[in-house]
């Protein structure tokens, strides 16, 4: 019977102490750029619903949005991104799932700024492929600021952007990640 | 002559009528704004529970129905998000329940949320971008452009 018990707190200490290593959000924001020299401006959207879970003792990182959050400021462009580009209404997600490579050399419980490789596969419009990519941690106040910024060559996700506008469009989309993650609670 | 003379220019004149008014249209096109949620008439209204149930019951159904069409929602407001760049998000759903309807405010209209409270009772309306299911997290239905629609 004490055994039985022992085993249960053991249980529950395990459990409660793995789930105070996971950080998220769901209010990450990510950024599409696939602005060129020879845009006429600026082609730029950002999404502020994507979803990241961290759990510091594995170094295991997700993402995933909805393609529709990405809100562009002309409608037209937007229209566009989903309709032609993304094709959003057949492929209504993307999601990224990998490991900080480094991740013994960030210290969770210390302040400070960590540069971290993340290196993992990226899901979007039907397609997966491998991204490797540098980010930061800023660890201040038990909350972690993520940051990345990487490039996705748009033929590799099948993207295909039609020939009448292909030089005013970037070949490849620079994505900005910017997440302030918190501690979830077991 | 005279006559051939006249005709070439009603054709000239014509088509450049006709290039002026494309062109027109398609500076108008280009520049076209986003229309304000607020006066967008909702194509569905539902209760964050049911929106909720939807979702988890049948996401593909759901999301066939409600994808890109503008909803208004009714609930208790769960809690209210405010990001590093001050944009809200209203969390619409039963505080027991991980899962909700995630309202993430619209650029021109995110002041109005200021005032919402947790435990308020609200009306949203906005544009349904989809389901974001998250065994871990709690799966939500999350609406983009949202506004503040209390009054029916």
């Amino acid at each position: 019977m004490k055994n039985k018990f022992l085993m249960i707190a053991v249980a529950v200490l395990i459990s409660s102490s793995s789930f105070g290593q996971k950080y998220f959000t769901k209010t990450g924001k990510i950024n599409f750029d696939a602005t060129t020299a020879s845009s006429p401006e600026k082609i730029e959207g950002v999404n502020r619903t994507a979803t990241c879970v961290v759990d510091t003792k594995t170094g295991n990182i997700q993402f995933a949005l909805l393609m529709k959050g990405f809100e562009f400021e002309r409608a037209l462009m937007e229209e566009h991104f989903n309709e032609n580009y993304v094709e959003s209404h057949k492929f209504p997600k993307a999601e990224f799932k990998g490991i900080i490579v480094n991740n013994e050399t960030v210290n969770y419980s210390k302040d400070g700024t960590y540069a971290v490789k993340v290196k993992g596969k990226l899901t979007l419009h039907g397609e997966t492929k491998d991204v490797e990519t540098d980010g930061k941690l800023v660890i201040q106040n038990g909350k972690i600021t993520a940051t990345a910024d990487f490039n996705v060559l748009l033929a590799d996700f099948k993207v295909s952007i039609p020939g009448l506008v292909a030089d005013k469009v970037a070949k490849t989309a620079k994505i900005s990640v910017t997440c302030s993650l918190e501690p979830l609670k077991g | 002559m005279k006559r051939k003379k006249k005709i070439i220019l009603y054709v000239i004149l014509s088509v450049l009528v006709i290039a002026g008014a494309a062109a027109i249209y398609i500076y108008k096109e280009y520049n076209r704004a986003h229309k304000d949620t607020a006066k967008l008439a909702a194509d569905y209204t539902v209760s964050a529970a049911d929106f909720v149930n939807e979702f988890t019951g049948n996401e593909q159904a759901a999301n066939k129905k409600y994808w890109d069409k503008i909803i208004h929602v009714d609930g208790l407001v769960k809690s209210v998000d405010i990001d590093d760049r001050g944009f809200y998000s209203i969390i619409i759903g039963d505080t027991a329940s991980m899962s909700a309807v995630r309202c993430s405010m619209d650029s021109v209209h995110n002041k109005e949320a200021e005032s919402v409270k947790p435990g308020n009772l609200i009306g949203m309306k906005g544009i349904c971008s989809g389901f974001n299911a998250d065994e871990l997290l709690g799966s939500d239905v999350i609406l983009v452009r949202c506004v503040i629609d209390t009054k029916k």
